[in-house]
């Protein structure tokens, strides 16, 4: 029984690492789910703040509680300030809900989550935007919010950033600050209040408005 | 001729060859279906925010843990593989860690109640449980690093 010299087997542990990580980029580029080696998924818009300490740990409160507010989330309030976009409650986010106007594509709601999350539960009526996969629906989403007189984006509510995000993109993407609103509770304070949800895509149902 | 799966002999390196190489297989495909996930998370521990540093890591570590797992199952230089799953196994430890001395900093909570979504491709965990799977894991790498294998059996020499 023998073992194999050091200077061997670290010769081809580096090996190893090299075709790893060759493997890995090939793979990256393969996936449909793969991410981009360049894009800044985290714009300066969102780093304007200095970066929030780590978030408390979960404890055994209640399920039903809500959630202690985190850094981010008192965070986000001021980057979105900075870019002229408000915060919307949960009373006014309602109250957009239940207007007349958002049957006829005038209160547009925005989801930020990924695919799955969307489907599990959504606002009824929203319509998908993924930050992280933009090119999937901006065909459609665009349009819509061009139209809609106002604009509401939510995610998961409390730390989650993505509805942050993806208020900066429509901004960026010509959406004035005027037509758009972040509701901060989220999808979290939309279940615990005991308010419908829709599963699945999009229904169709419900077009998106042209 | 020795098949590759029992190159090394040692009935303990066989095993943890086994184990450690699952686990990285498993827990790198974890991560390499959701890699935006992942990206979020590594992005909360503060040590790289932008890319390409940051997307890099995101895009490549799942799928490099999974090479890394499949050469330690098939047995295929099981030593080269069992360095950098070392590595990186030290390198997460570190940082799981420390992201928890700043948990529970921010809490108050003693330090083994202290839980949160580490970005190991398990969901949220119990940071002492991770510590010491962890740790087993490491001692895992150890052995297959140290386990010696046996010289192939030279033919005998021709009579005359």
């Amino acid at each position: 029984m023998t073992r194999p010299p050091v200077r061997s087997v670290a010769a081809q542990s580096l090996i190893v690492t090299l075709a790893g990580i060759a493997a890995g980029l090939i793979a990256n580029a393969l996936s449909p789910r793969g991410i981009s080696l360049t894009r800044d998924y985290f714009p300066d818009a969102a780093r304007a703040t200095p970066a929030p300490a780590a978030p408390p740990a979960s404890t055994t409160t209640p399920a039903n509680e809500p959630p202690a507010p985190t850094p981010a989330a008192v965070a986000a309030p001021v980057r979105l300030a900075r870019s002229g976009i408000p915060l919307l409650d949960h009373a006014r986010s309602l109250e957009l809900f239940r207007d007349p106007r958002r049957a006829e594509g005038r209160i547009l709601f925005v989801d930020a989550r990924d695919d799955r999350h969307f489907q599990e539960g959504h606002i009824p009526g929203a319509i998908q935007f993924d930050h992280y996969r933009m090119e999937k629906n901006i065909a459609e989403v665009l349009p819509a919010c061009q139209i809609a007189e106002q604009i509401v984006v939510y995610c998961n509510g409390g730390a989650c950033e993505d509805s942050e995000l993806v208020a900066l993109d429509l901004l960026q993407l010509g959406i004035p600050a005027t037509k758009l609103a972040v509701y901060l509770g989220g999808i979290a304070e939309w279940k615990r209040r005991g308010l419908p949800l829709a599963t699945g895509e999009r229904s169709p149902q419900q077009p998106i408005p042209r | 001729m020795r098949s590759r799966l029992l190159g090394d002999t040692s009935v303990a390196a066989l095993a943890a060859r086994a184990v450690l190489g699952g686990v990285f297989v498993f827990l790198g495909l974890a991560k390499a279906i959701e890699p935006v996930e992942f990206l979020k998370q590594i992005r909360q521990f503060e040590l790289v925010s932008q890319p390409p540093a940051l997307n890099l890591i995101a895009a490549v570590l799942p799928w490099f843990e999974v090479f890394c797992g499949a050469l330690l199952v098939a047995g295929v230089r099981p030593k080269a593989a069992a360095l950098p799953a070392l590595v990186l196994l030290v390198g997460f430890t570190a940082a799981v860690a420390l992201r928890a001395v700043g948990v529970q900093a921010a809490s108050g909570l003693p330090f083994c109640q202290v839980r949160f979504d580490c970005g190991c491709g398990a969901g949220e965990i119990l940071i002492c449980a991770k510590l010491a799977e962890n740790a087993a894991l490491g001692l895992l790498a150890l052995v297959v690093l140290i386990a010696p294998i046996r010289k192939e059996e030279r033919p005998a020499a021709p009579p005359g």
